[in-house]
């Protein structure tokens, strides 16, 4: 991958923007405290083009410079833009409260996801209610072919993205159950449309188990999924209980309709 | 650096341990070498147990700790109850309690380490340095069966697997039971303090993405205090 902005150029689009994209992307990763001098050693660009990118940014508020250090890191703007992204998320929004009282009625964590691109991205979590300490999942990204959330939005695809989808391999292993091959993912697709949830077995996190069911819009299109999560011990898949089943697809089916879906699409 | 006719003994380093001419006697794996070594890593790992959940809380469910002090009490309650077990038994045991009583991923994965490597050593009573090295293999593979994990991937991979290598490569050498074993417990320290660069590609660690980068591992970091209860069980201080 070009680490200048060229390749970006050629698509048209504007490569300061990009690169200051690129930028605010590089002190997203783990607890990045970066001077001038590596930032513009990382994305190939010259230490003055750097410099004058992070002080546009930070006078927006989306970096900040350590006045010790001299070295930047992310902003406050940029918490504000996450949650606005997640307030202004239709979905997320609507299943607040389906989440919770799924949640407190089975007893187990719950989450909602939508597809961006190969993988998962988790808009709304709601830990499981033992008061235990969990770590918040909103914002995880996860291959869709290994979780429960993923396979249930796109088993109601239609049927050309269906086969992008299994056509994007490799799938990669999260764990040794991880389901890898497409044919294989293909039957469980098929499986859960037939059900209208899906289970995944310890295919995620080795010890996890997860059951979904997907939601729809006004036009019948899955635009996400809203799953149960939980310790292979209490949701043991061989006898997965109908009635845990049946309290996802009853949520689903209810969060549905509240995101403008007709009886008829409102199905599984 | 060492070499042959050494005043330490077969590949010991000078200067550590014993500084006599005779060579240490070889340790047995036997029954009571392998109840210590279970004993010592309970002790370990409830000495520990708060720093572990610490490390789990910044990239997991902060239970870390906790699952697996509850996991090696009960190991050493239950094993306590019971006599004449063959080593390979016992960690068929240890493995199986753990699976059992230890909720997350910890429970299975350590569990089945545990159980593997008991299950390869058999009905032996006296197993030697290189079976305990293929029995350790065999729970290297489970692990990697159930998790998928490779090194690299900021997992307990990233301390046995080296580990192991270190033990294998300290026996080719002519080293003893003692020398594999301390630098077995060397190398997954080191493996665990590399984890801290690593963005995790397994387990919850890896919904963080990149964000997951500056921390250690706590599972690397439970199998580096395993190793080092083992080695602390072969004599060599870890």
């Amino acid at each position: 991958m070009s680490l200048d902005g060229a390749a970006a150029e050629r698509r048209g689009t504007i490569q300061s923007v990009d690169r200051a994209a690129r930028i605010l992307k590089v002190l997203g990763r783990g607890s990045a405290r970066l001077g001038v001098t590596e930032i513009a050693e990382q994305l190939g660009l010259a230490k003055g083009t750097a410099y004058g990118l992070l002080r546009t940014l930070e006078a927006q508020g989306m970096v900040e410079q350590d006045p010790d250090t001299d070295k930047y890191r992310l902003g406050p703007a940029m918490l504000q833009l996450g949650n606005a992204f997640l307030d202004n998320h239709e979905l997320r929004g609507r299943s607040l409260l389906w989440a919770d009282s799924l949640a407190s009625r089975v007893g187990e964590a719950v989450r909602v996801g939508v597809l961006n691109g190969s993988t998962v991205l988790i808009v709304h979590h709601v830990f499981r209610p033992d008061n235990s300490v969990q770590i918040l999942e909103v914002g995880a990204s996860i291959p869709w072919h290994a979780c429960a959330i993923g396979r249930a939005i796109v088993a109601y695809l239609g049927e050309a993205e269906v086969e992008a989808m299994l056509g994007d391999s490799p799938f990669e292993p999260l764990t040794g159950r991880t389901l890898v091959d497409p044919a294989a993912l293909e039957t469980a697709l098929i499986e859960v449309a037939t059900r209208g949830v899906a289970i995944e077995d310890q295919e995620t996190i080795v010890g996890e188990v997860e059951i979904a069911a997907p939601v729809f819009d006004h036009r019948g299109r899955p635009v996400g999924s809203i799953g149960v999560v939980g310790p292979v011990e209490r949701l043991h898949v061989e006898g997965t209980s109908s009635s845990l089943a049946t309290a996802v697809k009853e949520t689903a089916r209810g969060l549905s309709r509240d995101m403008g879906a007709g009886r008829l699409a409102a199905r599984g | 650096m060492r070499g042959p006719g050494l005043t330490a003994g077969p590949g010991r380093p000078e200067g550590v341990g014993h500084v006599s001419d005779v060579p240490p006697p070889a340790t047995p794996v036997d029954a009571v070498f392998v109840r210590r070594w279970i004993r010592d890593a309970a002790d370990e790992i409830a000495a520990n147990r708060d720093y572990l959940t610490q490390l789990d809380a910044a990239i997991g469910d902060a239970d870390h700790g906790i699952n697996m002090d509850r996991g090696f009490s009960a190991v050493v309650t239950d094993l306590a109850a019971v006599d004449g077990l063959a080593p390979g038994a016992i960690l068929v045991r240890a493995g199986s309690t753990l699976v059992n009583r230890v909720g997350g991923a910890s429970g299975p994965l350590f569990g089945s380490f545990f159980h593997d490597a008991g299950a390869e050593l058999g009905n032996a009573a006296e197993p030697d340095a290189e079976a305990l090295l293929r029995a350790l293999r065999a729970g290297l593979g489970a692990i990697q069966r159930l998790g998928a994990a490779v090194e690299g991937d900021k997992t307990i991979v990233d301390a046995l697997a080296p580990a192991l290598a270190g033990f294998e490569k300290e026996l080719r050498n002519g080293g003893v039971l003692s020398d594999a074993t301390g630098r077995a417990a060397s190398a997954a320290r080191e493996g665990a303090r590399d984890t801290i660069p690593m963005e995790a590609r397994k387990g919850r660690a890896s919904y963080l993405g990149p964000r997951s980068v500056g921390h250690q591992d706590p599972g690397a970091t439970s199998t580096a205090l395993l190793l080092g209860a083992l080695a602390r069980a072969a004599g060599r201080p870890a």
